[in-house]
């Protein structure tokens, strides 16, 4: 790895206490500023400053450009003569449900997956930020893992990529499970979930153990790892309107949340949260032992919380939106002082800000309109930035009219959301943004090269 | 669902599964019961068991892939002697039934690489424990989720038919194959020369259409005569009601289930379609019929609002034009017209087999019933009026308890070889991309 500036940090290798040891003394453990994109692994390097590209994981889609699915650069950096500008796309063939993304800890390269294909792209982002280039490409991942389908969570460990797939290829439903890669895209390991007939060990707190899966995240303060859990590939790949009409379909949904022994890799307790929990996001205060997750269908949020005798629970502490009317909550961040969730409501285009500093007890405090549907959001370390993107999934997406699908730049004073500007990917021939990971110079010692060229001049 | 129909479901799940535990009893030994129900359970039904699914005290009861039994079968068995109650399995003169050619098509029919993007095999729609079909959606979805507009249908005893998918329109398995290779909602292969190409490229596959077909290597035909051989091998008979009705078996069905079969050779005339005959019965007319449900499906005007389920015991009422929202076209069914383009066919759908029609589910050619009971009030209550409705369909007038009788007797028909149908197919190995594949980012790739 190349030198790093001042401006950031490297935090992996090593036990769980040198980690809190190295976190609370280098940066201050309880200070805000200890986070860059506020919901990324804690072992990965940090751009704690201004960010200069983001990198937006983009759906093809028949009749749009060039149909595939594409990792799109976008220029961010108010002194760039590109700011607000495409720089770069680079196509990787195919439509395999661009999904999630997730940078290694040394932030070198990008995993992107593709839920439908079940290949990972492993793009080189550090050799020139402003422009990716796709190092490798996972295509046997079905097969290294015995059977798993839709790698969706691409999660940094120490020298390893966790990645949380959401089907298999018996029945293309929603059992199963985990899968550990190297830096270098390499296969480790097999995690499935645990299922009634097999809890590996685990408790059923509740009444089910369903084996489903969705997005992974950890708290290495407390050796923990957390999953969460969505649908198989029959539903997920499936026109929405028709699955909402399927009642056989609706059964298919997650209702676990998974605490899992993060050294071992050992399930310990399966929690029942109804109505599919996504994404998780963990708090970073040195005293904050919780994550929050929301429920897509159920429009709620839950706190999956450790008591102070070291037991873990799961608990709903709000609703989002009006449940009934099923706002869909999809992607949530959490603000780097733990006092923040920013969540956004697919099916009203929303997003909302809530006040979680009493975690027990979330109040919306705010609410914009970001567009006709919106789905994924990051934020700068200092959550002054808000970038959204619209797409759900190809299938899912809304249609006519409503199918707007853009990437847009707000700035937030703590009090209202400003747009900064926004790029319509459809105009643009780029087709469904999805999700968007950020890169900096600063992170490999660079500066902006100035070969750099804008996209557009490219393709006159 | 009605406290009736949940009664009604639970006591189905029950008539199946100790009907499946008797059949499974024979080769059971005692002290592995416990295992032996596991394995009857990953047979008969989704391993991701929804039973109660509607009720917020819903409980899991979830198998574990990791977990399945796979046990080779002496398939080519099966269609030399079909178990009682079938008749002989008619093959063709030009695709004798062979061991190899049976274990290749067996091969193809779980290769999810015989389609575009590497995600669908056969296997993926008709799956194996959910009745060779799917029992977890309606209608089907293909290839990068598009939408198929009919239900997938069973391949069980597939041999046996002259008129194939819903609407009959082909005519041999060994033709039929090509449907699904070739259908852009299914497996959207781009062509017949691309299926043969990436064939050749997987190296698990040399020389094995060479040893099954005298030399010749895989071409349309020979991978159509390999598929058509391993699905006519899946014949599931030797049902209770087999034995009870050719065996002479006085007491392997219940009063309740012979009552039930009166009802359905007299009152409730549903062997007018589904036909029984002296020496065998194959429950189905190999004929298409209009019945209303497509009628009804196309000139239906929007209810206003969908019941949707969110969790279990949670259920709201969505506005359609919410579900419209984040709907794609949906594709009318008119069923046999769509093949002969004649007026009269419209809405016109094959007669299925009935043979193990409790592992079936959801049912109709739309899938739009869940359970067997919402079939026989259907039929009850005489169809769905329209200008072309079926003159066999008419009201039934059947009571409460000549109905229960008749699901009694539906629920007699499981094959006793299931188990080892599926246990078979859970040995079969399942064919994913591997590095030596072919790809456009491997070294191997197809030749263009």
């Amino acid at each position: 790895m190349k030198k790093m500036s001042k401006l950031h940090a490297r935090w992996i290798q090593g036990s769980i206490a040198s980690l809190c040891v190295l976190l609370a003394s280098v940066v201050g453990f309880q200070s805000a500023a200890i986070a860059d994109e506020t919901c990324m692994s804690p072992y990965m390097a940090k751009i704690v400053g201004q960010e200069d590209y983001v990198y937006i994981w983009t759906l093809g889609k028949e009749g749009v450009g060039d149909g595939q699915d594409k990792l799109v650069t976008v220029s961010v950096n108010p002194e760039s003569k590109y700011y607000g500008k495409v720089v770069n796309s680079l196509s990787v063939g195919g439509r395999n449900e661009a999904h999630h993304s997730g940078l290694t800890d040394d932030r070198r390269y990008l995993f992107a997956g593709g839920l439908d294909t079940n290949k990972i792209f492993i793009f080189d982002v550090h050799s020139n930020p402003s422009k990716p280039s796709l190092h490798k490409v996972i295509t046997d991942f079905v097969e290294k893992t015995g059977g798993m389908v839709g790698p969706h969570t691409m999660y940094a460990l120490p020298g390893r990529i966790m990645v949380s797939a959401l089907s298999n290829n018996k029945d293309h439903g929603g059992r199963t499970g985990l899968a550990e890669f190297t830096n270098e895209g390499e296969f480790v390991a097999a995690h499935w979930m645990p299922t009634d007939e097999d809890m590996r060990g685990a408790v059923k707190v509740g009444n089910i153990a369903d084996g489903y899966g969705y997005d992974v995240r950890v708290l290495p303060r407390r050796n923990v790892m957390v999953t969460s859990s969505f649908t198989g590939w029959s539903n997920y790949m499936m026109d929405f309107g028709k699955m909402l009409a399927d009642p056989e379909a609706m059964k298919r949904f997650g209702n676990t949340v998974v605490v899992w022994d993060l050294h071992t890799r050992q399930p310990k307790k399966v929690f029942e949260v109804p109505g599919s929990p996504l994404e998780i996001r963990c708090a970073w205060g040195s005293q904050n032992n919780y994550c929050f997750t929301t429920t897509a269908l159920t429009s709620k949020i839950w706190l999956i919380y450790e008591d102070g005798a070291g037991e873990w629970h799961a608990a709903a502490v709000g609703d989002i939106g009006d449940p009934s009317q099923v706002p869909l909550p999809v992607d949530i961040s959490i603000t780097a002082d733990d006092k923040g969730l920013w969540v956004q409501t697919f099916m009203d285009g929303k997003t909302r800000y809530f006040d979680v500093s009493d975690p027990h007890n979330p109040k919306q405090t705010y609410e914009h309109v970001v567009g006709s549907q919106v789905n994924m959001t990051s934020q700068s370390w200092d959550g002054k930035r808000m970038y959204f993107t619209s797409s759900l999934l190809g299938n899912w997406d809304k249609t006519g009219d409503q199918d707007e699908q853009f990437f847009k730049l707000f700035e937030w004073d703590g009090e209202k959301l400003v747009e900064k500007f926004a790029i319509d990917f459809y105009a643009e021939n780029l087709g469904r943004p999805h999700q968007m990971r950020f890169g900096a110079y600063s992170l490999y010692g660079q500066k902006p090269n100035s070969k750099d060229t804008l996209l557009s001049q490219l393709m006159e | 669902m009605n406290r009736m129909n949940k009664t009604v479901l639970v006591i189905n799940i029950l008539v199946v599964f100790s009907i499946a535990l008797s059949l499974i009893s024979v080769t059971a030994s005692r002290g592995s019961e416990d295992a032996s129900e596991l394995q009857n359970r990953a047979i008969f039904g989704p391993g991701d068991i929804k039973h109660g699914y509607e009720s917020a005290d819903y409980t899991t009861d979830t198998l574990d892939l990791l977990n399945r039994i796979g046990k080779e079968a002496e398939l080519i068995e099966f269609a030399r002697q079909p178990p009682l109650g079938l008749p002989p399995v008619p093959v063709p003169a030009d695709n004798p039934l062979t061991t190899k050619k049976i274990l290749l098509g067996r091969k193809l029919f779980f290769d999810r690489r015989l389609s575009i993007n590497n995600t669908f095999s056969c296997a993926m729609c008709h799956i194996p424990e959910q009745g060779f079909t799917n029992n977890e959606m309606e209608t089907a979805v293909g290839v990068e989720g598009r939408s198929g507009k009919r239900n997938t249908p069973t391949v069980y005893n597939v041999a046996y038919l002259d008129r194939i998918f819903h609407d009959g329109r082909e005519s041999t398995l060994e033709q039929q194959v090509w449907s699904p290779f070739l259908a852009r909602n299914e497996m959207a292969n781009p062509s017949i020369g691309y299926v043969i190409n990436k064939i050749r490229a997987i190296d698990e596959y040399d020389g094995l259409f060479e040893e099954a077909f005298n030399g010749r290597g895989p071409t349309m035909e020979t991978i159509g005569m390999a598929l058509a051989s391993y699905q006519r091998t899946l014949n599931a008979a030797n049902s209770p009601f087999d034995r009870w009705y050719y065996g002479k078996e006085k007491d392997v069905i219940s009063e309740q289930a012979k009552r039930g079969f009166e009802l359905f050779t007299g009152k409730g005339t549903c062997s007018a379609c589904h036909l029984v005959q002296s020496e065998h019965a194959l429950f189905t007319d190999d004929r298409l019929h209009n019945t209303g449900l497509g009628y009804e499906a196309s000139m239906s005007r929007d209810s206003g609002t969908t019941r949707v389920q969110l969790a279990p015991g949670i259920f709201t009422e969505l506005d359609n034009s919410v579900i419209e929202s984040v709907s794609r076209a949906k594709e009318n069914d008119l069923g046999l017209y769509e093949v002969t383009e004649d007026p009269n066919d419209r809405w016109k759908f094959r007669t299925p087999s009935l043979r193990n029609v409790a592992l079936t589910a959801p049912y109709m050619h739309n899938g739009s019933f869940h359970t067997l009971r919402e079939v026989v009030d259907f039929y009850n209550q005489g169809g769905i009026p329209n200008e072309l409705l079926s003159p066999l369909i008419r009201p039934l007038d059947l009571t409460e308890s000549e109905i229960e009788d008749l699901l009694a007797f539906l629920q007699s028909l499981i094959g006793s070889n299931v188990p080892a149908l599926v246990a078979d197919a859970f040995a079969a190995p399942i064919g994913d991309v591997s590095k030596d594949d072919p790809d456009w980012t491997h070294k191997n790739k197809l030749k263009y």
